[in-house]
């Protein structure tokens, strides 16, 4: 036990002296994940607001420029231009200039004033769906509130001149976010891009570390000796390991200090979590490595195990809005177990027992990948 | 009764319909340097790679240090070191580093460690080299280095698979003067090569010819068995016109052209020196002529030609 822990150590140790000489290696490592913590936290940005609005007020009354400055009032749609030509208007559109062009018939402040029912036109710009229907949501919503409102006027109005009680049913939603109140989408992407960076660092590492030990002639030489290709295998993946702990801390350090992002649940919970990740993670590294006879090769198989992995995991869209045939396809993929994890329990303190279905996912596919990636590597690598 | 620390029977490998290495018999005596000569393609890596317990056999059997190679590779692996034609250290190591690595995947470690690669070092006079990365060290000190990585753990086998490869002459004397070292002291050191030079020092060959042992004997008996007679060297001027005439000679088994000379080989006792002096006399100016002994490059040359006419026949 002591000699295979002997050889164990040995091959970390060898592994820490190859990769602190690398200086891409470094930097890959450690440098890396800062980078694209920030670039991806302040960058993917989903909340919209300062949708660029042009203002075709034909009616100019003091009804329409009432309506118009408090409909702007809650920040999500901003003026950018005010004119007459509403094909002016609409070519700002096609230039991408602005997203929304409101339009304000003549007789709108007339048709309120009587009591008519008055129109507005919003003309939108779908080539983002999202930005469009948040759009199309706050005119909606302000423009229902301003009708509910007048309504009621009215009937309060009449209840007096005819002398009987007015009751109008209503209902108010009156909404409360937790665990996010700003819906700050930072706080929501941080911990998905930390669960992302650690599949970059551990998976690739792994495949291109032993498929360039296989190029350079390295592999053979160490198949010749006694070690058994369990202690070959973790020895390899320890340090790698161990950077990708020390990764995730670093997200949670950023994350918590620059993005504000709340650290709720229990650290031992998530350090389990992260251990049982990063056990499916370097199965599917050692996996890749046992399919590529070259560096280059290994990279490529690494990647192409990558994209579909941060697409599919809903880190990016939820995985609600997915074609329903592809949803379940979901549920092989580590990255979307763990990132659930992590949000549940950073942002929402979800304990253990909240947890432990996506924990007892991320453990039984761990020990089937890293145990048919070894088995296969041996087999690969014996012949 | 003599030790054999490697016995091989029958050993067989296919690679689907493709056979590598066609039932081979043979053993190797402790101590002894036994060099493994072939063409490429000759099943000489196959061999090597079943006895080091990196390839199971597709029959037969062989026994390593007293191991089966099939059910016992670990074993085999603890008692051999083994070195290969392709360069496998690691370049981005110093080389005391790759000492260490090395040492440490034998399963040695701390004292002992330390003591097995200090060993390494004074044998193969590595000391100076010691803290160098090992990727600018010049090829004759990576092979001993290489060397050194391979008998840390004081391994009763040394496979060494053209080992010299791509060195230069003197280097390769150097490292053949560690391999007869290792020998002396009692490593059996098992040994292919493309140097029919280095054969030389071998104390048995073993020759492989499309999968198959062809032959296993010293180099003196090879030479005696595939290129018998005397062989007399002629040089001088306008020679080549005697040829014809010395090779129809009753008792001359080949004259042929060889550099500026001509080599003329014969069964003993039926044709002497004087006779072939005459002979060549007649048509030129001889200035010298010299018994040479037979190379084993002219073993292989034989050995492969009558494989190569038999197969012609099949």
């Amino acid at each position: 036990m002591i000699r295979l822990l002997g050889m164990l150590a040995s091959v970390a140790k060898k592994e820490v002296r190859q990769t602190v000489r690398d200086k891409r290696m470094m930097m890959l490592l450690i440098v890396a994940p800062l980078i694209q913590l920030f670039v991806f936290g302040n960058a993917v940005n989903l909340d919209v607001d300062h949708v660029p609005t042009v203002i075709v007020d034909q009616d100019l009354s003091h009804e329409s420029r009432q309506h118009v400055a408090r409909l702007l009032a809650d920040g999500t749609l901003e003026e950018i231009a005010r004119t007459h030509d509403t094909e002016a208007a609409e070519h700002m559109l096609v230039t991408g200039d602005a997203a929304v062009v409101l339009v304000i018939p003549p007789g709108f402040g007339d048709d309120v004033a009587r009591r008519r029912t008055a129109r507005v036109q919003a003309i939108l710009d779908g080539s983002d769906p999202n930005r469009a229907n948040v759009a199309a949501a706050a005119i909606a919503t302000y423009f229902a509130g301003e009708s509910q409102r007048v309504q009621r006027e009215r009937g309060v109005a009449l209840a007096s001149t005819q002398g009987f009680a007015a009751h109008i049913p209503d209902v108010v939603v009156d909404s409360r976010v937790l665990f996010n109140p700003t819906l700050d989408t930072a706080v929501y992407m941080v911990p998905g891009v930390a669960a992302m960076l650690l599949l970059l660092i551990t998976t690739i590492v792994t495949a291109m570390g032993l498929a360039r030990e296989r190029e350079v002639g390295t592999l053979e030489q160490i198949l010749v000796t006694p070690v058994p290709a369990a202690m070959l295998i973790f020895g390899k993946v320890l340090p790698f390991a161990i950077v990708g702990l020390i990764d995730f801390g670093i997200a949670l350090v950023v994350g918590s200090t620059v993005f504000d992002m709340p650290l709720h649940g229990s650290m031992p919970l998530l350090i389990c979590a992260t251990l049982l990740y990063l056990m499916t993670t370097l199965g599917i590294g050692l996996l890749i490595s046992t399919y590529s006879s070259s560096q280059q090769q290994a990279f490529l198989g690494g990647f192409l195990f990558m994209l579909p992995a941060a697409l599919l995991s809903g880190i990016m869209t939820p995985i609600r809005s997915m074609p329903s045939w592809l949803q379940p396809f979901t549920m092989l993929n580590p990255l979307r177990h763990y990132a659930e994890i992590l949000r549940a329990s950073l942002l929402r303190g979800a304990g253990l027992t909240d947890l432990i279905t996506p924990m007892s996912i991320l453990a039984v596919m761990g020990a089937v990948i890293f145990t048919y990636a070894s088995l296969r590597f041996r087999a690969v690598t014996m012949k | 009764m003599t030790d054999h620390v490697i016995e091989v029977r029958d050993l067989r490998k296919e690679f689907g319909a493709f056979v590598a290495v066609r039932d081979v018999s043979f053993h190797v005596e402790r101590g002894e340097i036994f060099g493994y000569l072939g063409a490429n393609g000759a099943g000489k890596s196959t061999t090597i790679r079943m006895l080091c317990g990196l390839m199971a056999p597709s029959g037969g059997a062989a026994t390593v240090a007293g191991h089966d190679v099939g059910r016992d590779p670990m074993k085999v692996k603890s008692s051999i070191g083994y070195m290969s034609q392709k360069f496998s250290l690691y370049r981005d190591l110093v080389a005391e580093h790759n000492l260490e690595f090395f040492g440490g995947i034998y399963g040695l470690r701390g004292k002992t460690l330390s003591r097995a690669i200090d060993a390494a070092v004074e044998r193969t006079g590595l000391a100076p080299h010691r803290k160098a990365m090992t990727g600018s060290l010049p090829g004759g000190i990576r092979q001993r280095l290489a060397l050194a990585c391979s008998i840390l753990h004081s391994p009763e086998i040394v496979f060494l698979d053209e080992p010299t490869a791509g060195v230069d002459p003197a280097a390769r004397r150097d490292f053949w003067r560690l391999i007869r070292e290792l020998s002396s002291a009692g490593t059996t050191v098992f040994v292919t090569t493309h140097y029919m030079d280095e054969a030389e020092y071998c104390a048995r060959i073993g020759l492989m010819v499309d999968g198959a042992l062809v032959a296993l004997d010293t180099p003196r008996h090879l030479k005696e068995k595939y290129v018998p007679g005397v062989t007399l060297a002629v040089s001088g001027r306008d020679l080549h016109r005697a040829i014809a005439a010395a090779a129809a000679l009753p008792g001359v088994i080949a004259a042929e052209p060889f550099g500026a000379r001509v080599h003329v080989r014969f069964e003993e006792g039926r044709v002497d020196e004087a006779a072939v002096r005459a002979l060549f006399s007649r048509e030129g100016r001889v200035d010298r002529v010299e018994t040479i002994e037979a190379s084993l490059e002219d073993v292989f040359l034989a050995v492969v030609g009558a494989g190569e006419k038999k197969e012609d026949a099949a």
